[in-house]
């Protein structure tokens, strides 16, 4: 017993060795602002802004502010980011991720695959450079947030058009290799069924033969959608290359 | 009957395959692959950007020649290294290919060192567009080695578990891919402080 309550808190001991490394925030929304860097009013135009972007063009801008990065470099911590929220529409590939530490003076645009040829790293660097690090400089956080959000929209505009309502929630489209497996099922059973009513085992075949004859309901196990969308704001299953740029001020 | 015992063996041979691993580790092989495309554009990425860079610096540093000869070397070294898929099953070719892409980045970062004696070079606008187009490609690298890493991790433990190490030693002959090593000092971006 003594020995087993020594194994429980020398493991507790060690929990918090694991718990040190920066977790991944919860994406909440196109403004993720835990530092608190970003006023009320400015935070709700943005917001509608990127809204609106996203609408209209498909492509994902997210903003996130730390307050610290707790010893990681800025690079690895937002393609660490990105992976877990998967901005920007599957296929596009075309999210953006700002990500700003509060304390470590450290800014990244972390540009999506589908964007690099508008936005490449040259033009996210200048943006950080000309736009945003002038602005935080001066402590004018919200005009940073404001003007590099602009600059961001200006130049990926009209890359990607949005494709009516279904273009990001819309259902996957059906996954070939489960058309095979229902194909090979469809054409087992009716060998089977082929194979009784030669051997005339009356009461399987007629069981058989109507499962095959009528509709292949009964099959049917596919999910129809993806779930847990209600209303709450995700990536659309965009992927990161690296590509972007990091600046500090 | 016994064609009918036939076709049923054959279709539980076939049905049998998706269970002993045989295309899980087709794809993870495929996987890899990908993955190895990304590390060999990234890598090309970069020597297309080394001549552009040599030719600013020399224009404000020409004297720090043998910094500058260190680069183009190291890039002329990189460009006779044939980079082709074969590599991944051949760790000689492979650990060639690293210590070449290895003597680059660290002539680059020397480079780099060099340039913060040059306020008027930094002040170019031609470049910091350079350096940010450098330091975006060297991120790039990073990301596309550590998928690759990963991928070659996903593959390497796909072939050597049962039942998938039987199938393999029957039927496919898969190889263990080598893994990306971490290069002492290598492996981070150079980093220029304005």
């Amino acid at each position: 017993m003594k020995r087993l309550l020594i194994l429980f808190t020398s493991l507790f001991l060690l929990l918090p060795l694991h718990a040190s490394a920066l977790g991944i925030p919860k994406l909440q929304g196109y403004v993720n602002d835990y530092a608190n860097m970003i006023s009320g009013s400015s935070r709700a135009t943005l917001e509608e802004e990127l809204k609106s972007f996203e609408q209209s063009d498909s492509t994902q801008l997210v903003i996130l502010t730390l307050p610290s990065l707790e010893g990681e470099t800025v690079e690895e911590y937002s393609i660490k980011v990105v992976e877990a929220w998967k901005l920007g529409q599957a296929r596009k590939d075309n999210g953006i991720l700002f990500l700003v530490s509060k304390d470590d003076r450290k800014m990244r645009i972390e540009v999506g695959r589908g964007l690099e040829g508008r936005l490449t790293d040259l033009m996210a660097g200048r943006i950080i450079d000309l736009v945003v690090k002038p602005r935080f400089k001066r402590g004018d956080f919200d005009g940073g947030f404001t003007a590099g959000v602009a600059s961001l929209i200006d130049a990926t505009r009209g890359e990607f058009k949005a494709e009516g309502e279904n273009s990001r929630k819309g259902t996957q489209p059906f996954p070939s290799s489960w058309l095979f497996l229902f194909v090979i099922l469809i054409l087992f059973f009716f060998f089977l069924s082929s194979l009784r009513k030669r051997g005339k085992t009356s009461n399987w075949a007629d069981q058989s033969g109507r499962s095959h004859g009528g509709s292949p309901g009964g099959f049917v196990i596919f999910p129809s959608g993806r779930g847990g969308e209600g209303g709450t704001f995700g990536g659309g299953g965009g992927t990161f290359g690296g590509g972007g740029a990091s600046g500090s001020w | 009957m016994g064609k009918k015992l036939l076709i049923i063996l054959c279709a539980l041979v076939t049905l049998s395959f998706s269970g002993c691993g045989y295309n899980t580790m087709q794809t993870n092989e495929e996987a890899v692959k990908a993955a190895w495309g990304d590390v060999e554009a990234t890598y090309q990425r970069r020597n297309d950007l080394i001549p552009n860079l040599v030719e600013v610096v020399k224009g404000y540093a020409s004297h720090e020649k043998e910094t500058l000869t260190a680069v183009t070397e190291a890039r002329a070294k990189v460009g006779t290294i044939q980079m082709s898929k074969d590599m991944l099953d051949d760790p000689q070719a492979l650990a060639k290919f690293q210590s070449a892409q290895g003597e680059m980045t660290s002539a680059l970062s020397k480079l780099m060192v060099v340039v913060e004696k040059y306020p008027d070079l930094k002040a170019n606008q031609n470049f910091q567009d350079l350096q940010h187009q450098l330091e975006g490609t060297e991120n790039r690298i990073n990301v596309a080695r550590t998928r690759y890493n990963k991928a070659v991790e996903v593959f390497n433990s796909s072939i050597r578990t049962f039942p998938n190490s039987l199938t393999n030693s029957l039927l496919l002959h898969l190889k263990l891919k080598e893994p990306f090593k971490a290069e002492a000092g290598a492996e981070k971006a150079p980093k220029v402080k304005f």
